[in-house]
């Protein structure tokens, strides 16, 4: 601190007179500017952390045939996720009728919260034990397919993952579109001609 | 009688300690900090309700944008060189050294491999003006695609990284694509992954409230 010490020449009477300044230099100033540096650094380190969906895709097998088989078809609700940030969606696979809603609170949730419950009624929900805490959670039955559509866009399936969280679907999984589903999608009138055995070799990736 | 006169204290309070303190701080954040990467492409993620935050561990990311080219950056220098040098090998791509080294301390690429020389070679002000047509991807034939060979030896980098003790987790797959990407894009790298048997990958979300969480609060 050396420009506190500045001694006065030249005073009266040629006198050495060194002032006594305070030898104190007020940090107020630096220890705001650290603080606002420190809230920036550790607002950006902790907050720059984008969040993550964890998704599982099914194995490309087709073992598990006997399993699929086993679901019934009232269990099922298959999403087709369409054009425009439209939701096409229709119940179980023998002669199913075809539906559209959006991705609003009152729409996709909607359809998925009113299965679940139809669900429900026939299929009770199974009590599974959370190893780690020890609860038991009940597991809905109801299985949901989410298909995209070519023309739907990244957000839609981020959106419909998120409306499985929602709405605590565990069952769920993301499959490629048939050609008989985008038939169907063009032309409901006529009806949706896919099977079980269909259904399973496109889960696997073989169409 | 005496007038009592208050005893003027100094208003000043030392400042040396805090100053001493925040600077402390300040430095631990700033090391701690990491620096974001460079991004080729801007992308715009969707938001989601998901809580769950990137981890600390190694990500390998698959971004892509919304024309649907796919980029690839993977985080390690150690984990970068070791899979250039592999790559290198089993392609007889010519790299020196110096290309080498470039690579493992590049952010993402996407360009094609027999492009990769010329882009090494670039400066990074130069790359980003160098057209960026996306790792090619061939759904068909899992060998023929230079994004499963890409994911596939950068894992096994990492596992034999692993195994040396230069990193500690193995790889967190991570997708990041813009909101509008269109699905057959997205399709593609989820089928690539899928028969590389990564079936479990992370989407990057930005975050959304949680409407059953908002009905609790009301």
């Amino acid at each position: 601190m050396a420009e506190m010490q500045v001694a006065e020449k030249g005073g009266k009477g040629g006198k050495v007179r060194s002032k006594k300044l305070s030898t104190r230099v007020d940090l107020t100033p630096m220890v705001d500017l650290a603080f606002l540096l420190i809230t920036f650094f550790m607002l950006t380190t902790t907050l720059s952390k984008p969040q993550i969906m964890p998704v599982v895709m099914p194995e490309k097998k087709l073992e598990d045939l006997e399993e699929f088989q086993a679901t019934k078809e009232s269990q099922v609700i298959t999403l087709m996720l369409g054009a425009n940030d439209k939701v096409y969606y229709y119940e179980g696979i023998t002669d199913p009728k075809l539906d559209s809603t959006d991705y609003s609170a009152e729409g996709l949730r909607k359809v998925i919260l009113d299965k679940k419950d139809r669900v429900r009624q026939i299929f009770p929900d199974k009590e599974k034990k959370d190893e780690k805490t020890g609860d038991t959670k009940k597991i809905s039955q109801m299985n949901v397919i989410i298909k995209p559509t070519k023309d739907a866009r990244y957000k839609n399936i981020v959106d419909a993952f998120d409306e499985m969280k929602i709405c605590n679907v565990a069952l769920y999984v993301l499959l490629d579109i048939s050609k008989q589903e985008e038939e169907f999608i063009a032309n409901p009138a006529a009806g949706l001609k896919f099977s079980i055995e269909e259904q399973a070799k496109a889960a696997v990736g073989q169409q | 009688m005496p007038k009592h006169k208050p005893k003027r204290s100094n208003p000043f309070i030392d400042m040396t300690a805090m100053c001493d303190v925040s600077f402390l701080l300040l430095t631990f954040f700033i090391l701690t900090a990491k620096m974001r990467p460079t991004e080729t492409v801007i992308v715009d993620t969707p938001s989601s309700i998901s809580q769950t935050k990137l981890p600390d561990a190694g990500t390998l990311t698959l971004l892509v944008s919304k024309e649907g080219q796919v980029f690839v950056d993977m985080a390690g220098q150690h984990t970068r060189r070791y899979l250039i040098e592999q790559i290198n090998d089993r392609y007889q791509m010519g790299l020196n050294d110096e290309e080498k080294l470039r690579f493992s301390i590049a952010g993402s690429f996407g360009v094609p491999r027999a492009n990769l020389k010329p882009w090494l070679d670039a400066s990074p002000a130069d790359r980003a003006k160098m057209e960026a047509p996306g790792i090619p991807i061939d759904t068909a034939d899992i060998n023929n695609s230079e994004l499963a060979t890409w994911v596939h030896m950068a894992r096994l980098a990492q596992f034999e990284m692993k195994k040396e003790g230069k990193v500690s987790d193995e790889y967190v797959i991570v997708v990041k694509a813009d909101k509008d990407t269109p699905y057959p894009a997205i399709q593609k790298v989820i089928n690539t992954l899928t028969d590389i048997n990564v079936n479990k990958f992370n989407l990057i979300t930005n975050m959304e409230a949680d409407p059953s969480k908002l009905e609790a609060i009301k």
